[in-house]
């Protein structure tokens, strides 16, 4: 039953002898190589071993938009199909300094930009509760094999709610960092102001423990910021005394089990000693549509450098323009070209004021209002996601698909930290609570999820083994 | 008719690396050498900014008389380009380091400057054919994606050709007196856009004309000629000039269409998300300002009013670093002040200029230009052959006192010696002395030069005159 065991589980039990440390790999690997053909999960396996460190023995997979050198990293484009890395990403560098194994490059909307996977230039990720489901995304590949237990913990990353809807789908932990404190550097950008990585786990304390090993300034990223935050010292404190606020406008798209499952954690929190109480923030309702303007802009300027002249597909053609344009039409696929289209719309010269400049204002005053809640209140908490894992093809319209981040999307322009801890079940599939606090407040809502986890009690894992897991 | 001229100036900085990745800034290293995942653009790589960037930014900023930003930010240009690997150009687009300075002419006239902003460099295309259109494939050199810039863009303040390449020159003296770039613009590290209008006698203006691919001081202004008397032609034919892109060809001397305003990019600029903002505190500008050398034209000042030398003289003497401190160090060693300066203008320069070569001190030592002054003011030697010591020492490097034996150059300058020879040339030239005779003293001339062609220029020509005189008036009879 090693795959149902934590990473801090897993750790105590190399260290003290009971697991050798090949042995756990090879497990998880078999395990990958298993469940692999149902979910979909991987784009690539690896096996990359860090140096001797605390995650001695154990393995993990990366999402494919991270760097990693000695493997492809094709941020799941067919642009970059065949991109080999030159260097690895600080965060998975830090990973392999404290001796854990990349055993698998994860699944992703391409380049991020999605929610379910569905938007991956080679195929869709399936979610282990039901494998006729999307696993969210775009960290879709990492949230479906930290759930069925295919590796203890997976990195991805969050610009909109990439690392938390999956874990909200997928019923496990994901947690996105303050902007800045984790480096950014080897991580394919997508709207660059928004992008963090961050660990998808099975606990909230797997969640401390491996982001307060991704943690720190790095002279590579100009944007990381030297804060000394140890998240395991006050993990396991009591949050009696605490004041949460509660969005209505968090509560209003909810279907009537989902605000059952929702006012059973905040019972679950008042029992804890905490007050909830509701406020309401109204420049939230614009958030999607600042979000759906600074990160296309961000975006199509980030995306420039895949242009067919350095690396990456190449369609030769007879001059240079048609050689781009043909280069850029076979190689991203069609949500990536309307993000492209919108970003360069928005940024032009007759648009800028009108588009991306005003959206800029309105980010300012969300954080605004934003931060004037955390001067009275510990945390904000409500739903990871409106709704529970949608069937492939569901979600057809764009705006449909776009509104599933409406929750997510206000952390990741204010730089908060924010974290989905499974909650329950809404007709058998899981659904988060999301916790985000003051930016560099990591330690408070881990600490919070924590106490939040400790109370709701275990939570069950999918049945995806044929076999019933066991080998 | 009267022209109207801005200048837009791409300056490249001597950091030690790139502006923000720690590649070498190297230009001219082997194809592709000097490059990494952050100048290269590949995924995930992010920019980094060099603090000697901001450094040489401020320097040469404080010495452009500019106004510094303590807060200033990082933009993004958008354009496809293969020399351009991330698809944008990082730069300040809405926040520039650096406003409001100038540059003052000679005539005293104040160009000023709009703004000063850091950026990073493209890489260079090497095109299979000499015509871009007809060239069936390229190469790409990406050693100089990165280095850094600084780009100066000027008020329309200039009305001559003549003063656009006076303020390029200023400008490279005071960017290599503050010494943040070579200021070389046959090397490309000091470039040159220029921006020109022609406004008829009736008032009417011309549409803007921008002019690219200036390469050289000399081009400045005669891109700008050609441009000028380009347009006045239009306008006086009653012909529309059109906005346009046009690029100096040197060979033809003449500018060519290069593409017209409808057709440029919108560059989608937009705030730089991987980099901060960037802020450099009160503090840090007036330690620079501190640090900051002479300047050229203050050199020149101080040259003229307290070492009382000739204006001019005192304006080349301060142009370059390693001039100035040369002459400096001349006065040191005690060479008059005068002297120091003709020589060095007149004599030492000249034989530079004559090779165009920038000028190096190790060429003539200031111990060998004392030797030479001093043979010639003590009239050991003739003027003609301290010329020719200087330039055998500048080819050589040999010491003047081997030179002067070595080709037997020292004056002769005994009245014994040299009796004889006026003598001689006195006899040889009856019909000449008849005109002396007749009351014409200009022939003397004649006389000492038939002496110095005699002695092989050896003669010293003062004592020569004196006694050409006295064989003519009888003295010696």
């Amino acid at each position: 039953m090693l795959f149902k065991k934590g990473v801090e589980e897993l750790v105590d039990d190399v260290k003290s002898g009971r697991l050798d440390e090949d042995s756990v790999v090879s497990y998880f690997k078999e395990r990958s190589a298993r469940l692999n053909p149902k979910l979909r999960a991987y784009i690539s396996t690896c096996t990359v071993k860090g140096n001797n460190g605390p995650l001695h023995g154990i393995p993990f997979a990366v999402k494919d938009n991270m760097q990693l050198n000695g493997t492809k990293t094709t941020s799941g484009s067919k642009i970059l199909e065949n991109y080999g890395s030159t260097f690895t990403a600080t965060a998975v560098k830090k990973l392999l300094d404290n001796g854990g194994t990349v055993i698998g490059k994860t699944n992703l909307d391409e380049f991020a930009m999605g929610s379910s996977t569905e938007y991956s230039a080679f195929f869709a990720s399936k979610n282990p509760w039901d494998i006729s489901r999307v696993p969210g995304g775009s960290s879709g590949g990492s949230a479906a094999a930290v759930a069925s237990g295919m590796v203890p913990f997976a990195l991805g990353s969050d610009t909109g709610g990439s690392i938390r809807q999956p874990a909200s789908f997928c019923g496990i932990v994901g947690y996105k960092p303050t902007y800045g404190l984790v480096s950014r550097y080897g991580l394919s950008a997508f709207a660059s102001s928004m992008d963090q990585i961050g660990p998808l786990t099975k606990s909230v304390r797997d969640a401390a423990l491996v982001g307060s090993m991704i943690f720190g300034r790095d002279l590579n990223d100009a944007t990381t910021i030297d804060k000394k935050i140890n998240v395991m010292n006050t993990l396991e404190n009591s949050i009696e005394g605490m004041k949460f606020a509660l969005p209505s406008e968090f509560v209003k798209g909810l279907t009537s089990t989902a605000k059952i499952v929702l006012e059973e954690a905040i019972e679950a929190l008042k029992r804890l000693g905490a007050r909830v109480e509701e406020v309401s923030i109204p420049s939230l309702k614009y958030a999607v549509a600042v979000y759906y303007i600074i990160a296309p802009a961000e975006a199509s300027s980030n995306l420039s450098r895949y242009d067919g002249i350095k690396y990456g597909l190449r369609v030769e053609e007879d001059s240079i323009d048609e050689t781009y344009n043909q280069t850029r039409d076979e190689g991203f696929g069609k949500e990536v070209k309307r993000r492209i289209m919108l970003g360069t719309f928005t940024l032009s010269a007759t648009y800028y004021d009108a588009y991306f400049d005003k959206a800029q204002r309105v980010r300012a005053k969300i954080t605004d209002e934003l931060l004037k809640i955390f001067l009275t209140h510990d945390a904000i908490v409500g739903p990871t996601t409106p709704k529970t894992a949608f069937k492939f093809g569901e979600l057809s319209s764009p705006l449909d698909y776009y509104l599933q981040d409406i929750y997510t999307i206000p952390a990741n322009l204010a730089g908060l930290p924010s974290i989905s801890v499974p909650m329950g079940f809404v007709e058998k599939l899981p659904i988060g609570l999301q916790i985000m606090g003051k930016r560099f407040d990591d330690s408070k809502i881990l600490q919070i999820a924590r106490a939040y986890e400790k109370v709701r009690g275990e939570f069950p894992m999918p049945n995806i083994d044929d076999d019933g897991g066991e080998k | 008719m009267k022209s109207v001229i801005g200048l837009e100036i791409h300056v490249q900085l001597s950091t030690k690396t790139k502006a923000f990745c720690s590649c070498k800034n190297e230009v001219d290293a082997k194809a592709n050498t000097n490059i990494c995942s952050v100048c290269t653009g590949q995924p995930g790589a992010l920019p980094v900014l060099n603090d000697q960037v901001v450094e040489y930014a401020i320097r040469g900023a404080l010495a452009l008389n500019c106004e510094i930003h303590e807060v200033s930010s990082f933009d993004r240009k958008n354009y496809f380009y293969p020399d351009l690997p991330k698809g944008y150009q990082i730069t300040q687009y809405f926040h520039p380091i650096a406003t409001n300075g100038y540059v003052e002419l000679n005539s005293g006239k104040r160009i000023r400057i709009r703004r000063i902003h850091i950026e990073e460099d493209a890489g260079k295309m090497f095109h299979s054919s000499e015509n871009i259109t007809e060239s069936i494939s390229s190469l790409v050199d990406l050693n100089r994606c990165g280095i850094p810039l600084i780009e100066i863009v000027t008020e329309p303040d200039l009305e001559k050709p003549e003063e656009a390449r006076e303020f390029m020159e200023k400008l490279r003296d005071v960017l290599r007196a503050v010494g943040i770039s070579t200021g070389n613009m046959e090397e490309g590290a000091l470039r040159c856009d220029a921006n020109v209008s022609v406004v008829n006698d009736k008032g009417h203006s011309s549409s803007r004309v921008e002019v690219k691919n200036i390469n050289s001081f000399r081009f400045v202004q005669h891109a700008l000629e050609y441009e000028i008397e380009r347009i006045s032609k239009v306008m006086e034919s009653g012909g529309d000039v059109p906005m346009e892109t046009r690029g100096w060809d040197s060979i033809s001397k003449s500018t060519v269409s290069m593409r017209s305003k409808e057709a440029e990019n919108d560059y989608r600029y937009f705030p730089e998300p991987d980099l901060p903002i960037l802020v450099v505190s009160k503090k840090r500008i007036k330690r620079i300002r501190n640090s900051l050398p002479e300047l050229p034209d203050e050199k020149a000042k101080r040259y003229e009013k307290e070492i009382g030398i000739q204006s001019e003289n005192a304006k080349i003497l301060s142009k370059d670093k390693e001039l100035s401190r040369y002459f400096e160090d001349a006065i040191k060693i005690g060479i008059s002040a005068k002297d120091a300066s003709n020589w060095i203008v007149n004599e030492v320069m000249a034989l530079f200029n004559a090779d165009s070569m920038e000028f190096n001190p190790k060429k003539i030592s200031l111990a060998h230009l004392k030797k030479v002054i001093d043979y010639t003011n003590s009239s050991k030697i003739s003027r003609l052959a301290a010329k020719e010591i200087i330039a055998e020492v500048y080819k050589t490097g040999k010491d003047p006192d081997v030179i002067v034996k070595e080709k037997n150059l020292l004056q002769v300058s005994d009245e014994s010696s040299l009796i004889p020879i006026v003598k001689e040339v006195i006899l040889e030239n009856p019909r000449v002395v008849e005109q002396y005779k007749k009351g014409k003293a200009s022939v003397v001339g004649f006389f000492v030069g038939a002496v110095m062609k005699k002695t092989n220029g050896k003669a010293d020509p003062k004592l020569a005159g004196k006694l050409v005189k006295k064989v003519l008036d009888g003295e010696f009879e």
